[in-house]
């Protein structure tokens, strides 16, 4: 009752504006964008897990398109006015699923973005089936955000667990590691990358010589580690597909059991560039991987994260990137709608095709919303090159668009 | 004694349901249902920790599995909410009977650490039986109808829902104040003196378990239905920390205050989840310890005290304390063996 009170006076407010200005682009504003203004609400983690390699930094990110924005369409911007909210979830997916709610009735948001974690992700998308609003999801990996659980309103933005397996399983075994082992933690994240993996492995030729499933969380790996040598054939590379936390022990000690002085290699199924840094590199060293971006991949990468780092004092992460390249292309697809209703934008961001200093070759896919782009295998340098802070990586080869991601899932039906 | 006392304080219930009607008017509907779930969730624990003395540190288990139940039963059968949420609490009272069973022989940290053990393997189930719970990405987009009625407002949802929250509160205090209840009571405070008494202990403590253990699946039934899914959050042993954590800020042995406790913690982050202040553990871990140090007997507990002090009333021996109705224990007799 309340809000159709409001927007009645509002109707009426701007009728009696566009009355007095007697022209027609005075009430123009009114009339497209909801409220006047667009609402973008970055929804993550700013305090548990996924707090270092998102968070408070993407909102920065989000805040920066909205700038850039602004600067590139001065007076023929749709929108005048733009308001970036945040919230923590603090990972937890029934936070997350309550303030996309709040975020969408009470405060206007007009697209929600980031949500790491699946089960959150998941959740939100439910809710902007529900309320036929904009949501791109970056944090997340699961590939249900473009199968079963896709919806018109939701996007997948930046990466996912075909995309991570495919392009380090793939690529690595065409280079010559024909023998894998494969360690995964064991829960659903683990399991589809284990899934994942194996299909490329096996698709690009190789073998996998075994598979195992270690307990979540774990802090030794030493079974896994030790009976890799003598199994037969003597594997090339270990894949591993712990994060975080497990990750790190699997790591150290690989390197206390000097693996790779016995001719067996490692490969990570998801690592960000905040694992590294927090390990060091030297940790790291050799490692293979699939990253979604790297800041100093390319001049105009670097450009970018000079002026992301002179605003929060460190590098951007993919997620971070991301983040700003989501809104940037939902503010141009605002742009040339002409409105910011959803319906209008969503037509306008399918089957987009750009280029941004995040996605190359991008483009939105219209049968599963997810964004198609460029993404890269990467190496971890070992300290010795190491020339700045944060210089990390070394990209290794480019995997173009259309055979980083996973064709369209016939059971999404937008 | 039980009209007398509930004739005694209309003003009390009526502000309360007023409380409870008015709850989504004046914060964010979605909010004053997590609130709801919460509140009846801290109920049936005290049912256990304030009346029965049994300190679980596993009633995730019990909300956890009702929130999968309930959502399986909506999402799979299609089945109207109440028979869902009616489903996930019969689901955990039946888990709380082999649970309680073995766990309720045990007392103090062995117990809490029984429970927890208990658990966790819930946890690990839920976690691994993918096909069904769908592993950590969860349960997700449970409908909630009534015969026809879309309920897919959550401010509608919460009026439809209240009831069964009120029908659990009305339940806990019925236990609470039936002589069953003061078995309890007596059980918690000796129950070697209730032992020799002739009273089963071992098969009230277990009735007490599955009676918290239902109620909190009622609970968590709704939680699962006011949100449209289930996650692994649900059983993880966090969401046992956090109930643990409102019935002692509340205070224990009070009932109502678990209430207070629920009402502050969610409403709390709620607020700091968008305040751009990410210290959220810091401020409720702050509370908790203030609270814990300074009011001993938890928020409610303490303001009981406190308005007794003023009037001269002799403490209401029917909460927070052992004896209902009749004098406090003498010095000395019965001690703990």
């Amino acid at each position: 009752m309340k809000a159709v009170g409001r927007s009645a006076a509002v109707a009426v407010a701007v009728a009696t504006i566009a009355g007095c200005a007697g022209g027609p682009g005075a009430g123009g504003s009114g009339d497209k964008i909801s409220d006047g203004k667009v609402v973008l609400a970055v929804l993550n983690d700013q305090s548990a897990i996924y707090a270092d390699l998102s968070g408070k930094s993407s909102v920065e990110a989000v805040k920066m398109a909205v700038a850039d924005y602004q600067a590139k369409y001065g007076d023929k911007a749709v929108v005048k006015e733009i308001e970036v909210l945040s919230a923590d979830h603090q990972n937890k997916p029934e936070v997350a699923n309550s303030k996309a709610q709040e975020l969408y009735d009470r405060q206007r948001a007009d697209i929600i973005l980031d949500v790491p974690s699946s089960a959150a992700a998941l959740a939100v998308a439910g809710i902007a089936k529900a309320k036929k609003k904009i949501f791109m999801d970056i944090g997340a990996a699961t590939t249900e955000l473009e199968g079963a659980q896709c919806n018109k309103y939701t996007f997948h933005y930046g990466y996912n667990t075909y995309m991570l397996a495919h392009g380090t399983g793939d690529t690595v075994t065409k280079d010559g590691a024909e023998n894998w082992y494969i360690v995964y933690p064991d829960y659903a994240f683990g399991q589809d990358m284990q899934k994942n993996f194996t299909a490329a492995v096996t698709g690009a030729g190789g073998t996998v010589v075994q598979s195992d499933p270690a307990p979540f969380p774990n802090d030794n790996f030493s079974t896994f580690l030790l009976k890799a040598p003598g199994l037969s054939p003597k594997p090339e590379v270990i894949g591993t597909m712990q994060a975080g936390g497990d990750l790190v022990n699997l790591v150290k000690q690989y390197n206390e059991y000097k693996l790779r002085d016995k001719g067996i290699g490692l490969a990570v199924g998801l690592m960000f560039i905040t694992d590294i840094h927090s390990l060091g590199p030297d940790a790291l060293a050799g490692t293979k991987f699939t990253d979604a971006w790297y800041w100093n991949a390319t001049p105009e990468n670097r450009a970018w994260a000079d002026k992301f780092q002179a605003k929060v004092n460190k590098r951007p992460s993919f997620p971070n990137a991301a983040n700003y390249s989501a809104a940037t292309q939902y503010l141009e697809a605002v742009q040339r709608a002409g409105t910011d209703g959803a319906d209008a934008v969503v037509k306008q961001l399918e089957g987009y095709e750009f280029e941004d200093v995040f996605a190359k070759n991008g483009t939105i896919r219209a049968q599963d919303h997810l964004l198609l782009h460029d993404v890269s295998l990467a190496q971890v340098k070992p300290a010795s090159e190491v020339t700045e802070p944060w210089d990390y990586e070394k990209i290794l080869k480019t995997i173009p668009a259309d055979e980083a991601f996973q064709p369209a899932d016939p059971a999404c039906k937008l | 004694m039980i009209l007398s006392r509930l004739a005694a304080r209309p003003p009390l219930l009526a502000a309360g349901l007023f409380l409870a009607l008015a709850l989504p008017w004046m914060i964010y509907p979605p909010v004053a249902l997590d609130i709801a779930c919460w509140a009846l969730f801290a109920a049936a624990l005290d049912l256990l920790l304030g009346f029965t003395g049994l300190l679980s540190f596993g009633h995730a288990a019990f909300w956890g599995t009702a929130t999968y139940v309930s959502g399986l039963i909506a999402l799979r059968a299609g089945l109207p909410f109440p028979v869902a949420v009616a489903g996930g609490a019969l689901a955990a009272a039946l888990l709380s009977v082999p649970i309680g069973y073995l766990s309720v022989r045990l007392r103090g940290i062995y117990f809490a650490m029984v429970t927890l053990a208990f658990a966790q393997m819930v946890y690990f189930v839920v976690n691994q039986w993918r096909d069904v719970t769908g592993g950590e990405n969860g349960l997700q987009g449970v409908p909630r109808e009534l015969f026809g009625l879309d309920l897919s407002d959550s401010f509608v949802f919460y009026y439809a829902g209240l009831p069964l929250i009120l029908a659990g509160f009305l339940a806990v205090w019925r236990v609470v104040r039936s002589p069953f209840g003061r078995v309890l009571m007596s059980i918690r405070d000796n129950p070697a003196r209730a032992q020799a008494l002739g009273y089963p202990v071992q098969r009230y403590k277990l009735l007490a378990f599955v009676l918290s253990a239902g109620l909190s699946g009622l609970a968590g039934g709704l939680f699962a239905l006011g949100h449209g899914f289930a996650s692994l959050e649900s059983v993880y042993w966090t969401t046992s920390g956090q109930v643990v954590m409102m019935v002692v800020l509340g205070g224990i042995g009070t009932l109502w205050g678990g209430v207070i406790g629920a009402g502050l913690v969610v409403a709390l982050n709620d607020y700091l989840v968008t305040s751009g202040f990410d210290g959220i553990g810091i401020v409720t871990g702050t509370i908790f310890v203030l609270v814990v140090l300074v009011f001993r007997r938890g928020i409610w507990g303490t303001a009981r005290d406190l308005v007794h002090a003023r009037t001269g009333r002799r403490p209401d021996p029917g909460q927070g304390d052992a004896s209902d109705g009749t004098p406090a224990r003498p010095e000395g007799v019965g001690s703990p063996v």
